[in-house]
């Protein structure tokens, strides 16, 4: 039995204190036992290029590894740790011990927090409790993508393969309403606590396509698909569309729906497996948000990598039409997002590589926070990339009428709702 | 629209203020918070675009022009969004066309629009498809007192229903069909022929996990140009005047109603003084038309309505009061017939034709609407993944211009005798369907996930307790008591969604067809620029019906638009 660590926060109450210092404490001997041997290879301040590329072999993606081999040079920084939330910790707490799997996977009995804190490498079902530990893991009770840029708002460059690049600024705005911790109502907004998020994404830039709005909710039900809405500008109506098709490329970006966040599919949908434990290259403290690089490449040019302790968690669809028939996340071991993500397509072939760049941000109460930087997908079967910058900024306090169709009948071109 | 005042002055100042309101010297010259204020909270965009058009055939007898070339518009839209607070926000644009008429397409329109008794008729004014007012396109003021109640004032636009390329509920703002070619929504789409109207708009929301908002709206109409309260129609001749109303996208103005060689239109609705005893030209009617268009004082338009969610349907309920403004529901009534001739007595002879004297008004109008929209995912685990909407419009006494059938004199209509006023009044039901879903089909694709999005409407007309006779104000062409409209279209997109084809195609069962098929390359290294090919091509054999009331005149556009 291992107790896997929760996301970070400081700790205020002495019970949380107390507590957190218990997780944190079996977190730190976990990463101790691993971190040991990369201290021994990786080096604070130790330059990684094409005449070690070694070194880092296993701990990025194939397609990176070869951009270094090709002559990409980095250096390695010190790992920044994010401590867990106290109320995340205290939700855990409180309701974790009463969590259940259903016969097809679903969630029983949660109410917030995270579902399984304490998880059996040998259980079979470990790979379905990391995959809702994932699914549930601290994102604030509601978040602005983008919110936390110079800008306000998420800036996305698709890279052609010769290097051609075209803009598109959006905003993406997410609604926990039924695991709320920090903002009232609490734990769930009356009358939400059927649905698990709500998302409404409005793009601002180029401006044919500023005013483009849609608004995803997904309930909790696991037979019950995504309702998703979407307004479009150049007719000035709300269109109902579906959601099983996830598959789809979100042209011209090289992400689909499911791959929001990394994974955003549905956790019913999927077979999960637990392939155990590994150090990768991340960066939880990013530099410059977007990061420096070379125009017409997606890789940074002066940022620093650090070693970050993951679990590898495979995903694979029940439905065997899905379009990745296999996908693997590389999850941080304390805040439970993604390093890194690889796809492999229905031939076996290896087809996308996706790395997420990390960055601090304060809530309102100046606590620190970690927030998504800068995340770049490759396509390595036709060349292309995408760059986004989703720095979140946390805990908003939107009313929920703001997720309401209301919202997508009164967007003007620009796209501003607030 | 056009007026005729300050073209280039105002051309030079709008100019002058868009480049100074978006760069930060203006507002540094007004001080640091404003420079604030404008860096944070205003924001700038809009598009420059250049639409050309030539035409692939030489038209009809109605537009053989030798000229083919139809549309070289020149098109500049500034947009601003104010920010000012989390409840209140501002959005004001401009738009400005400039387009020049062809002398040969003026020329062309005398020759086929006149009709006897001959007169010169005006020559269209050059810079007749012209925007330059000083009025904002749009000007909204957005307000919300309260996270439940949005408000908008402003002149705006008010769209309900979600049909594509043709409306349905969408008739609370006028279109402007002089803007565009008919069916042809790849080359402007329904967004940019509306006319924006002055009025208030509010969504209050009762309970948002369940989409229950109650929406109202209030058009005065006061504020709006006389002639854009009602769609701008795509032409007839207004003969009192003696001024040609035409857009190139004109119907026809005949009806193949001909008498002695000449049109016969005017029979349609009023017999000559001497309908017995006449003979020849004395057998013809001539119509003298008027446009009556709705008064200010009178041409308010309010509507309510309530939409809800009951699990994956949504649904709304609401209601419209005012100006039906759709140019083909407007009708011809009958005011009085007279003589062409000064001398009654040539009429009373049955020697000279008789005029008959005629307005061309938009009914005042209910509107019961309702409309819905379902995702189907699986039946019987056979995977459909289709989101199904639906609109419906119940118009009480729709009035409908009726004749006789067969005419008299030998045409195929003649005015009914039961009828003076030449209308009669039905109620009427619109219904449309549409069927929206993505495709993935990899063989045609370099992206096997790139889907296509595959949209099939059909659109009905039902007049209830139908009687024979009933036409367009228009066209002798009979409406059946069941007229239907269906539509397909299917786009995706190639090369990381550099190539985009869309194809819109509508077909008329009466016997018409529209196809506009458009590939838009937008570069991979601006996102910027787009540049699109846009055909408008139209055929069948009864070109008077549904689709029909405009000149058939396959034309291939180039639109060239960079966006800011």
């Amino acid at each position: 039995m291992i107790m896997l660590p929760v996301q970070g926060q400081h700790f205020f109450g002495p019970k949380a204190l107390v507590l957190s210092v218990i997780i944190y404490s079996c977190s730190l001997l976990v990463f101790a036992s691993v971190a040991a041997a990369a201290d021994a290879d990786l080096k604070v301040g130790e330059t990684i290029g094409p005449q070690n590329w070694q070194k880092v072999q296993g701990m990025v993606g194939d397609n990176f590894l070869n951009r270094i081999k090709q002559g990409y040079t980095f250096q390695i920084k010190e790992h920044k740790f994010y401590t867990p939330l106290e109320e995340y910790v205290e939700a855990t707490q409180k309701y974790s011990g009463k969590v259940t799997l259903g016969p097809h996977g679903e969630l029983l009995n949660y109410v917030a927090g995270q579902p399984f804190p304490k998880i059996d490498r040998s259980d079979p079902e470990a790979g379905q409790k990391m995959a809702w530990n994932f699914f549930w893991r601290w994102l604030g009770d509601d978040y602005k993508t983008g919110g936390a840029t110079k800008e306000g708002k998420i800036i996305r460059y698709v890279i052609e393969k010769d290097g051609s690049e075209r803009r598109a600024d959006l905003v993406s705005y997410f609604l926990f309403p039924r695991t709320r911790y920090t903002l009232n109502p609490k734990p769930a907004i009356p009358g939400y606590e059927h649905i698990d998020f709500m998302q409404l994404r409005i793009d601002s830039y180029p401006r044919d396509a500023s005013g483009t709005t849609t608004l995803e909710i997904r309930y909790d039900d696991p037979n019950r698909p995504d309702d998703l809405y979407i307004y479009i500008p150049s007719i000035r109506r709300i269109r109902r569309a579906t959601t099983t098709q996830r598959c789809q490329t979100l042209a011209p970006s090289e992400f689909n729906l499911d791959d929001i966040n990394s994974f955003n599919g549905k956790i019913t949908d999927f077979n999960y497996k637990y392939l155990g434990e590994k150090k990768v290259l991340g960066n939880f403290t990013e530099e410059h948000v977007p990061f420096n690089r070379k125009p017409g490449d997606y890789l940074p040019t002066d940022e620093k990598w650090e070693v970050i302790d993951t679990y590898i968690l495979e995903i694979t669809p029940k439905d065997p039409n899905y379009c990745y028939p296999k996908k693997v996340l590389y999850i941080d071991k304390v805040n439970w997002d993604t390093v890194w993500t690889l796809v492999w397509d229905k031939k076996g072939d290896y087809w996308k590589e996706q790395f997420a760049f990390r960055e601090p941000v304060k809530l309102a109460d100046g606590r620190e926070v970690w927030s998504g930087g800068t995340v770049v997908i490759v396509n390595v079967q036709n060349g292309r990339s995408t760059l986004v910058t989703v720095s979140r900024a946390y805990n908003r306090g939107y009313p929920a009428t703001m997720w309401s169709l209301a919202t997508l009948q009164t967007i003007m071109r620009g796209g501003s709702v607030e | 629209m056009a007026t005729k005042y300050g073209k280039i002055p105002f051309w030079i100042v709008y100019s002058l203020l868009m480049v100074l309101f978006s760069t930060p010297s203006w507002a540094g010259i007004l001080g640091d918070d404003w420079e604030k204020f404008f860096r944070e909270k205003v924001s700038f965009s809009g598009f420059v675009e250049n639409t050309s058009g030539v035409s692939v055939g030489k038209g009809s007898r109605f537009f053989n022009t030798s000229n083919r070339f139809v549309m070289n518009r020149f098109t500049i839209q500034p947009e601003f969004n104010v920010d000012m607070a989390d409840w209140s926000k501002f959005f004001i644009s401009w738009r400005f066309v400039a387009e020049p008429r062809y002398s040969m397409e003026t020329k062309s329109r005398e020759a086929s629009v006149t009709y006897f008794p001959p007169q010169p008729v005006r020559p269209l004014i050059v810079d007749y498809y012209s925007e330059y007012s000083p009025v904002p396109w749009e000007a909204v003021w957005d307000v919300s007192p309260t996270d439940d109640l949005k408000l908008r004032v402003g002149r705006q636009f008010i769209s309900w229903g979600e049909t594509d390329g043709f409306r349905l509920l969408d008739v609370i703002n006028s279109q402007n069909l002089r803007y565009s070619p008919p069916a042809a929504p790849n080359l402007f789409n329904l967004d940019e022929t509306r006319i924006p109207a002055w009025g208030l708009r509010a969504l209050y929301t009762i309970r948002p996990v369940s989409n229950t908002i109650l929406e109202f709206f209030t058009l005065p109409g006061a504020l709006d140009n006389a002639e854009e309260r009602v769609d701008l129609f795509m032409g007839t001749n207004d003969t009192n005047d003696r001024k040609v109303r035409f857009g190139r996208w004109s119907p026809h103005p005949e009806t193949r109603l001909t008498l002695a060689g000449r049109n016969a239109f005017g029979n349609l609705f009023a017999n000559p003084l001497n309908p017995t005893g006449c003979s020849g030209a004395g057998c013809l009617v001539i119509p003298n038309t008027r446009r009556q268009l709705p008064d200010s004082a009178e041409s308010w338009k309010v509507g309510a309505r309530i939409t809800h969610s009951i699990g994956k349907l949504n649904f709304g309920v609401g209601y419209i009061w005012g100006f039906n403004p759709q140019a083909a529901d407007m009708v011809f009534k009958v005011t009085g017939v007279g003589c062409s001739n000064p001398n009654v007595g040539a009429c009373l002879a049955g020697l000279a034709p008789s005029v008959v004297n005629m307005k061309l008004i938009n009914n005042r109008t209910n509107i019961f609407a309702s409309q819905f929209n379902y995702t189907v995912d699986q039946v019987a685990s056979i995977p459909i993944n289709t989101a199904i909407r639906g609109e419906f419009a119940f118009y009480p006494n729709q009035p409908y211009n009726i004749s006789q059938y067969p005419g008299r004199f030998g045409l195929m209509a003649s005015a009914n005798p039961k009828f003076p006023e030449g209308i009669v009044e039905k109620n009427t039901l619109r219904y449309a369907l549409g069927f929206d879903r993505t495709a993935l089909i990899p063989f045609l694709q370099d992206d096997p996930w790139r889907p296509f999005r595959m949209s099939f409407q059909i659109f009905q007309r039902i007049i209830l307790d139908h009687e024979d006779g009933i036409h367009p104000f228009g066209s002798a062409q009979r409406i059946s008591t069941v007229t239907t409209n269906l539509t397909f279209r299917v786009s995706t997109g190639y090369l990381g969604d550099t190539i985009l084809p869309d194809v819109f195609l509508s077909y008329d069962p009466s016997g018409y067809w529209s196809a506009n098929p458009a590939v838009t390359y937008a570069p991979p290294w601006n996102e910027k620029i787009s540049l699109s090919l846009i055909g408008a091509f139209y055929g069948g054999h009864n070109k008077f019906a549904n689709l029909g009331l405009f000149s058939e005149k396959d034309s291939i556009f180039l639109k060239m638009r960079y966006q800011f």
